[in-house]
């Protein structure tokens, strides 16, 4: 029997090794991958490692993950152990008090701590970033490094230091040369804890950054929305060095035991530490060397915060402008419109924004918008008479249009019946015959959109009943059709024929179309939402005069040509419209390129306040419903 | 002597701004009426009655709940033998498992967690695994399969160091002695192994739960956007909509919820450690 019980245990050892290790493998083989696919291998190439290399983002996000870990770590390991001497000398009840204390973050669901930390912040008006990030660190890290330092302190000779004293040492020497040498295994072991909360922190980092500020987590989590290898290369690259770090941590000591073999623990215990430190200086170093380069430029060491759309920015556009001005951009993405406005309204400040035509009215009409220098700006002539003078920003003494589009349906015309989208339109999104085969856009005004206009109702009601039949058509459509709700995945996923139907942005459904020919797209006969994003600057901007050079950048015919050539969204300059739509340009003759004039069931939405809220509390409504379903 | 006290004051102080006010200004946010800023402060308990009365909000809670359950459960059947087996090895052995099984836990969580997209998706090479079974067809990336596999991968490692560790403690001469007494295997397995291991299965269930309840980015990335745990909805409120009074009830309530089965849990381990003197 207990033969038996090993073997099993053998194979369930392997079993899980491989489990645990198959993600890994995978991720590494795949960063070597010349395509972009994520599934079928198509040949070695160090494309990815080259793309995450001259992405100063990407090692931007390393530097802050490892430069918050180490000074998280040394900050909270030093105060943990001097807290936890001086606790042991305390009396019981504020030992035990803070003992209770300490354990709200270790026992505390992470969000909720993380939660806590944001109200705070914003509640004593502290500008999210970098500091907030290392400051949220250090503090649910110290418990961590207490729990490991009280039991080595509780297992001293309490007379230990007063032997010390007594002696004649003062009551600091006693401290470092008597007590912390008898629990430095404990302070180890407690700084290598909130090393690897800190490193490997994704939630609390979240919640309490601000102005661009990513580590590695954050990272992933915002850019995984779209087939990325990069970030292959990238955790391949963390991968190396944690292996490295733990391999030198686990056989330096080993070797070094074997050597000789009368024990000297100390030696031992301090060896695995300065590993790990010397790894992570040179990482850093690695890391820094990366940035520098200076010349004579106009803006040489400013710093322009870009708060964007994801996957909305050229490949080079970023790049292009800060060799131009010797500024550096930081960039950071949104996925609504409803989400950037929060951040806003909150006070965080960038210089320049991307909003839609709607939520710019609300940032006028809440004044949160500063005019734009008409002497700063040159590039009004560039751009198409379509996107100018709307009613959202009459005379655009706040914004330059950036791009602008529909929104439709992109379809695979190989499992969509073309008679269908022409007879129902939206509706097609009800048709059983494609359940379980359709992509929803997770924005609450197009979702909102999509079905006020299959019910033929206008997009800008504020008719509580028309809104609510809305959501009750947006309720039948996830309970009974199966819907994926999406962001930017539908993108990749859609040039891969993954599903028959789903509800897209012309821009997107350009890039998909592009890739793939067999999609098309269709605009309903009963209208659709107009749109046009534009780029404007915030009242609380810290560099107007970068902020609006950047603009003349992005609109001028090659930063604009950058933009729209790589996503695939309308430009909103003139000549580079013609040149992409018109023969032998890339998106030569695509009918979501260029936005539909002439249809009279077309709108440009409105913001309004009260249907605003409905509408949002509706949608999240029907997420859970979905979610439910 | 009494002078080393006074090192803990400021930590003290520190402990009060980073750890007990956040809290507080949740449960101030949870029972105040409209808006993000604390002054004037009205009260509510609209938000709590909100959550409660609604058939979806509750399902939601219930659904999180029963697949932290599920991720609990699936870890501690895999995470018990697994341990079993490692603390039964020889010292070399243990040594070179237990860093097989740390070293992933170094690496991002995050970043583990994409690379199962790859791995899931359509095509991927699970796909391709199934479909030499003839099992090709099956839906993998955006199921609550997913999410739940998800969640075993990323919690599994704390439950089987937690139990390990408590395994390698024990004694062997226990098990000898049992085995001198005339128990079988089993039995012996039964009366000393289990219950002297139990501190390590408990610790082990609260690392893995706790995270699992409350986790939103492995539901947002393997089980797509159309699938909602309580997480997601605390996260969908602060980032998107907006209303941060209701997402700081959610919140609470959470908080609650896991203070109490916490203390279940510190309750059963309690009664267990009596019995064990007896």
């Amino acid at each position: 029997m207990k033969k038996g019980n090993r073997s099993f245990g053998k194979i369930l050892m392997a079993v899980m090794i491989l489990f645990f290790y198959l993600p890994i493998g995978y991720m590494i083989v795949f960063s070597f991958n010349e395509g972009k696919s994520l599934t079928s291998f198509t040949g070695f190439s160090l494309r990815w490692y080259r793309h995450m290399l001259e992405s100063g983002d990407m090692m931007e996000a390393l530097y802050t993950t490892f430069s918050v870990a180490l000074i998280a770590t040394f900050v909270s390991t030093v105060v943990g152990t001097i807290a936890a001497i001086g606790l042991s000398k305390s009396r019981k009840i504020v030992r035990n008090l803070v003992e209770q204390v300490n354990n709200l973050p270790m026992m505390n669901p992470e969000i909720v701590t993380a939660i806590g930390f944001m109200l705070l912040f914003i509640t004593f008006r502290v500008e999210k970033g970098y500091m907030t990030m290392l400051l949220a660190h250090i503090a649910f890290c110290i418990p961590y490094v207490m729990l490991s330092v009280t039991p080595k302190i509780r297992a001293l000779d309490p007379n230990l230091a007063d032997a010390a004293m007594d002696l004649g040492a003062t009551p600091w020497t006693a401290l470092v040369k008597v007590i912390v040498p008898q629990i430095t295994p404990g302070i180890v072991s407690g700084a290598l804890i909130a090393f690897t909360m800190s490193v490997d922190d994704f939630i609390i980092s979240y919640f309490v950054t601000g102005r661009g500020v990513k580590n590695l987590s954050i990272m992933v989590y915002t850019m995984s929305k779209r087939v990325n290898p990069s970030i292959n290369a990238i955790s391949t690259l963390v991968v190396v060095i944690i292996t490295l770090a733990l391999v030198l941590i686990n056989v330096v000591p080993l070797i070094a035991a074997r050597r000789e073999k009368q024990e000297n623990t100390r030696k031992r215990r301090v060896l695995p530490w300065a590993a790990a430190a010397a790894t992570a200086a040179v990482v850093l170093t690695v890391v820094l060397k990366l940035g520098g380069g200076s010349l004579d430029r106009p803006f040489e060491g400013q710093t322009l915060h870009l708060y964007n759309w994801g996957e909305y920015t050229g490949e080079n556009i970023l790049k292009d402008f800060e060799e131009a001005t010797g500024a550096s951009v930081i960039m950071e993405n949104f996925d609504s419109n409803e989400q950037m406005y929060i951040k806003v309204a909150n006070g965080e400040s960038y210089d320049v924004l991307v909003p839609s035509d709607y939520m710019i009215q609300r940032l006028i009409s809440e004044d949160l918008l500063q005019k734009l220098d008409p002497e700063l700006i040159n590039c009004m002539d560039l751009l198409t008479e379509d996107v100018k003078n709307l009613p959202y920003d009459p005379g655009n003494e706040y914004s330059v249009p950036y791009f602008w589009g529909t929104v439709g349906i992109v379809y695979d015309k190989t499992k969509v019946d073309e008679k269908d989208l022409k007879e129902q339109g939206f509706n097609i999104f009800l048709n059983e015959k494609y359940k379980g085969d359709i992509y929803l856009y997770d924005s609450e005004r197009d979702s909102f959109m999509m079905a006020l206009k299959a019910l033929g109702y206008s997009m800008n009601t504020e008719n509580e009943q028309e809104l609510q039949a809305a959501y009750d058509w947006l309720v039948q459509c996830v309970q009974t059709m199966e819907p994926e709700i999406v962001t930017d995945e539908i993108i990749d996923n859609m040039a891969q024929g993954r599903k028959a139907l789903g509800l897209i942005y012309s821009g997107d459904a350009t890039y998909v179309m592009a890739e793939n020919e067999n999609m098309g797209y269709y605009m309903p006969e009963t209208g659709t939402n107009i749109w046009s994003d534009a780029m404007v600057i915030l009242r609380n901007a810290r560099n107007p005069k970068l902020a609006h050079a950047f603009i003349n950048f992005a609109a001028s015919y090659e930063g604009a040509y950058d933009n729209s050539s790589y996503v695939g969204y309308t430009s909103a300059n003139q000549e580079v419209m013609d040149t992409l739509y018109g023969e032998g340009g890339d998106y030569e003759g695509l009918n979501s390129y260029m936005p539909r004039s002439g249809n009279p069931m077309d709108e440009v939405f409105v913001y309004n306040e009260k249907t605003k809220q409905i509408i949002s509390k509706l949608w999240s409504r029907v997420k859970i419903a979905a979610s439910n379903a | 002597m009494k002078r080393f006290s006074q090192l803990a004051l400021p930590y003290i102080a520190w402990a009060v701004l980073m750890l007990v006010l956040p809290m507080g200004l949740i449960a101030v946010y949870s029972f105040m009426e409209h808006g993000n800023s604390v002054i004037p402060f009205s009260f509510t308990l609209e938000h709590y009655v909100t959550f409660f009365t609604d058939p979806d909000f509750l399902l939601i809670l219930w659904r999180s709940i029963w697949i932290a359950v599920k991720t609990t459960l699936l870890c501690l059947l895999l995470g018990y033998p697994a341990a079993y087996f490692i603390a039964r090895s020889g010292e070399k052995v243990q040594n070179i498992l237990i860093l097989c099984i740390t070293i992933p836990m170094w690496i991002n969580m995050l970043v583990r967690t994409y690379a199962w997209i790859g791995l899931l998706s359509e095509g991927g090479l699970i796909q391709q695994i199934l479909s030499f079974f003839g099992l090709g067809d099956v839906e993998l990336l955006y199921t609550e399969g997913a999410v739940l596999l998800g969640m075993v991968y990323n919690f599994l490692p704390f439950m089987i160091l937690q139990i390990q560790t408590s395994l390698s403690k024990m004694d062997n001469s226990l098990l000898e002695a049992s085995a001198d007494l005339g128990a079988t295997p089993r039995e012996t397995f039964r009366r000393v192994t289990l219950p002297l291991s139990l501190p390590g299965v408990i610790n082990g269930i609260t690392l893995v739960f706790l995270p699992a309840v409350s986790s939103f980015f492995i539901p947002k990335l393997l089980g797509g956007g159309q699938y909602f745990l309580i997480g997601n909805m605390i996260e969908n409120q602060f980032i998107t909509v907006g209303e941060w009074n209701f997402g700081s009830a959610i919140s609470m309530i959470m908080a609650v919820i896991m203070m109490l089965l916490m203390m279940l849990v510190r309750k059963v381990e309690v009664r267990n450690q009596g019995g064990k003197e007896e």
